[in-house]
């Protein structure tokens, strides 16, 4: 129940990070002496030109849509949840050991792999709350920690007990085509993943804003103190938090190993779970704003590529831009936050 | 005091208006401060006088309008700007440090900081870090460092709010010493019996602009008041008779630390309001969270039923009792979560929460344009009607009222206190804590003085003696 106020506050902080980051990618093609107008018809030609441009865009898109989805319900919560990769690394695993291993309808399979996904990064995020909840342990700290548990963990395991074969690579056996997810946008790689996290934003957004869950959960991000004398455990709620981000990010995880590779490899994630930090941040913590945010960010992933042929702007420099625009928003909620407390 | 340097005007406001987004906060005033004077600036919660203040001292900028000050002007804020972490000495001369070469000459600054508290009768060591003094002494610290620019006029914006009985003379005591000396005081209050007690001149602000200015002699609390609110003060609801039943018994409550309890034994029962008097940090917020169930506590809290509903006003509406970014409904339904009425399955039962939260706004007199707006667009007046409104809403058999009218207006404090009294009258059992002892007094059928973590006297609400209690409130045997 935002007022009509902060939707057009969350609206504005969206196309103004847009904004600015057109303005950014406009002065870097300057300076590499190219033409904006060749740059961006090629970012966007390469984006959003043909049905396998978008595909490919939507197919990015889908991958930071879950962990950012799942980022921002632990910041509703106050809680930095800057550990979606590993968590999306642990989901995708589950999924694409299960998948290898059980022999099942396909429909349940896919389901099988899925919750198995989001279960193991529920675990993975669960893990970080408990340590927050029982120790008072940061959880910034505690879910960068487990990243790199979980880079370690998945790439032995995927090189010893859980490797497809002797002779292969260090990743699970090949899933049965039966137990890939449909194909959503035909001649492309696009699957239903898209879908699933469509309706988890639909549904993170109802439950934030219309069940007692989540008002629970953003009283103890916004009011803490009012939130315990009001009788909400705030280590509890920690703990869901941060096991139910975790369980979004994981079913990410796991919807690209069941949608995209078909087997889980250690290459699963190219840093998902960071840019996703981004997106969440870009999309004003609020799951609509987020799918916007998400389509923008495969925009850039996507497009940079035919950009950097034509514009001779390195794709690098596309990070360093979205750096810019999380450090831009990061300085609005501080003084957002500072103008607050001054009035 | 009509003497002539008494008459002559050390700040002069002209035609003062200043406007935030969508409010007129200052709308044309003049005011004169005159040398040796003390002069009360008073009104409601967003009248416009800490604003004028603001203004005068040049902390703000007005639209319109001018300032012509003769000397410095000092402000003592309501809210200490001190840093913690640093010594007296430190604060005082923050920005000034006399320095020898690049070094800060400390056992001149030490020198200077002693010589200028004792000049002005306040004693304090200049070495003590702030963060380790009571609110009395690092009121004593934001004085000091103001006087240390020698102001003509001094500015003090709440002065007394967190200050208890004593310390309020001590300080008024340092004010008159000073004004007899030539500095032009302007006092921002809404404690009209200070102001009748210690200014000369009074001053009235209603909704931005100067309703009454008048000398203190010519005048009567009364009469100020009612200028104030701009009409008749509301009458607190007179205390019918009850029937008392048991309802909390404390026994032996003992809580760790400085502030805890040592021992408390108290009763309350349906029907009457007991208030604990006493001076901040003698035990209260340790009683208050014994009784919440917030912190750990040996002896007994028991109530005369295990199903014995409970209401909460706690001490710090902003920190402790609402979220502020929400509505009125979504605060009135987030801390009754406990409450059926307030979910449908795992949804929130907006509808109930709208009709409760109507219901609140009614009974309370809550000024919000809607129901949907943030409360931290509200006045602090309407967000404590809206605190004690949620925690009466269910009609609970007890009450606790921790301090439910600090930092409010007179008017949502006559308000804030009818309601009590009603709810008194229809069978609750409130325990009403507060650092007015004026409140208590008005309030209260029953009167225990929390002195140290222990009580030090109890006694009849009518019969209860001022003095007697202050000498309590203060440690006296």
């Amino acid at each position: 129940m935002k007022s009509l106020m902060d939707r057009a506050r969350g609206a504005r902080g969206a196309l103004g990070a847009l904004a600015i980051a057109l303005v950014l990618i406009t002065a870097a093609m300057l300076v590499a002496g190219a033409s904006p107008i060749d740059g961006f018809a090629a970012l966007f030609a390469g984006a959003l030109g043909g049905t396998h441009q978008l595909g490919e865009t939507l197919v990015q898109a889908t991958a930071l849509l879950f962990p950012a989805l799942g980022i921002a319900l632990a910041f509703r919560a106050g809680l930095f949840n800057i550990g979606a990769e590993g968590q999306l690394l642990v989901g995708g695993l589950a999924a694409g050991a299960l998948g290898a291993n059980v022999h099942l309808a396909p429909a349940l399979a896919a389901v099988i792999m899925l919750g198995g996904g989001a279960l193991a990064g529920g675990v993975w995020g669960g893990i970080a709350g408990w340590l927050k909840a029982r120790f008072g342990a940061n959880e910034i700290i505690a879910t960068l920690m487990l990243n790199f548990i979980a880079a370690s963990l998945t790439g032995y395991l995927v090189a010893g007990p859980l490797k497809s074969s002797p002779a292969g690579g260090p990743e699970t056996a090949p899933l049965a085509h039966a137990y890939w997810l449909p194909v959503l946008l035909p001649y492309t790689r696009l699957s239903i993943a898209l879908l699933i996290a469509l309706a988890i934003a639909a549904l993170l957004h109802v439950v934030l804003t219309r069940t007692v869950f989540g008002y629970e959960l953003r009283a103890i991000g916004e009011a803490p103190e009012a939130a315990r004398r009001a009788g909400i455990s705030l280590q509890r709620m920690a703990l869901l938090a941060l096991a139910s981000s975790g369980a979004i990010a994981g079913l990410g995880g796991a919807s690209i190993v069941a949608g995209e590779l078909h087997r889980f490899n250690t290459q699963l994630s190219p840093g998902y779970g960071y840019t996703a930090i981004a997106v969440a941040l870009v999309g004003d913590l609020d799951a609509r704003w987020i799918c916007v945010a998400a389509f923008a960010f495969g925009i850039l992933e996507t497009g940079g590529l035919a950009m950097q042929a034509v514009a001779n702007i390195p794709k690098d420099a596309i990070h360093v831009i979205e750096g810019v625009i999380v450090v831009l928003l990061a300085a609005r909620r501080y003084v957002a936050a500072r103008a607050a407390i001054a009035s | 005091m009509e003497t002539g340097r008494a008459m002559s005007v050390a700040l002069a406001l002209r035609g003062i208006r200043k406007t935030f987004p969508g409010v007129v906060a200052v709308d044309g005033v003049d005011l004169d401060v005159r040398r040796g004077e003390i002069h009360a600036l008073v009104g409601e919660n967003g009248a416009g006088k800490s604003t004028l203040a603001r203004i005068a001292f040049g902390e703000l900028h007005a639209d319109a309008g001018s300032v012509e000050a003769h000397g410095t002007v000092g402000l003592v804020h309501q809210h200490f700007e001190l840093v913690g972490r640093l010594r007296v000495w430190q604060n005082v001369l923050l920005g000034r440090e006399p320095r020898t070469g690049w070094r800060i000459d400390t056992r001149a600054a030490r020198a200077r900081v002693t010589h200028l508290a004792q000049r002005n009768g306040l004693s304090i060591d200049p070495d003590a870090l702030v963060e380790d003094l009571p609110v009395g002494m690092r009121q004593r610290v934001e004085l000091l460092r103001e006087l240390e620019r020698d102001p003509a006029v001094l500015l003090l914006d709440e002065p007394t709010a967190a200050l208890a009985p004593g310390e309020i003379d001590a300080f008024f005591a340092t004010i008159e010493q000073l004004a007899h000396n030539g500095t032009a005081v302007l006092v921002v209050t809404h404690k009209l019996n200070e102001v009748m007690e210690h200014a000369q001149r009074v001053t009235v602000m209603r909704h931005g602009k100067i309703v009454e200015q008048t000398q203190i002699a010519r005048t009567s609390a009364r009469e100020i008041a009612q200028a104030m609110v701009g009409g008749e003060l509301p009458a607190i609801a007179q205390r019918a008779a009850t029937v008392l039943a048991p309802c909390l018994s404390i026994r032996d409550l003992r809580t760790a630390g400085a502030a805890g309890l040592r021992g408390v034994d108290l009763d309350v029962r349906r029907g009457e309001i007991v208030g604990i008097a006493g001076v901040e940090g003698n035990g209260q917020s340790a009683l208050a969270d014994a009784i919440a169930g917030m912190i750990t506590h040996a002896g007994t809290v028991a109530f005369a039923s295990p199903h014995t509903t409970v209401g909460i006003v706690p001490q710090d509406r902003a920190r402790e009792a609402l979220v502020l970014g929400w509505s009125l409904v979504e605060n009135v339904a987030f801390s009754r979560f406990q409450n059926a009425r307030m979910h449908a399955g795992p949804f929130v039962n907006f509808a109930n929460a709208r009709t409760d939260a109507q219901t609140i706004a009614q009974r309370f007199d809550v000024r919000a344009a809607t129901l949907d707006v943030p409360v931290a667009t509200l006045s602090g007046g309407n967000q404590q009607k809206i605190v004690v409104g949620r925690a009466l809403v269910d009609h609970p058999e007890f009450l606790l009222a921790y301090n439910p009218t600090r930092g409010i207006d007179v008017g949502a404090a006559a308000l804030v206190q009818s309601r009590l009294v009603q709810a008194r009258n229809d069978g609750a059992a409130i325990l009403l804590i507060s650092f007015e002892l004026d409140e208590i007094l008005a309030l209260a059928d029953r009167v225990l003085v929390l002195f140290n973590g222990s009580i030090a006297g109890a006694f009849d609400g009518a019969s209860a003696d001022r003095g007697e209690l202050g000498r309590l409130m203060a440690g006296g045997a």
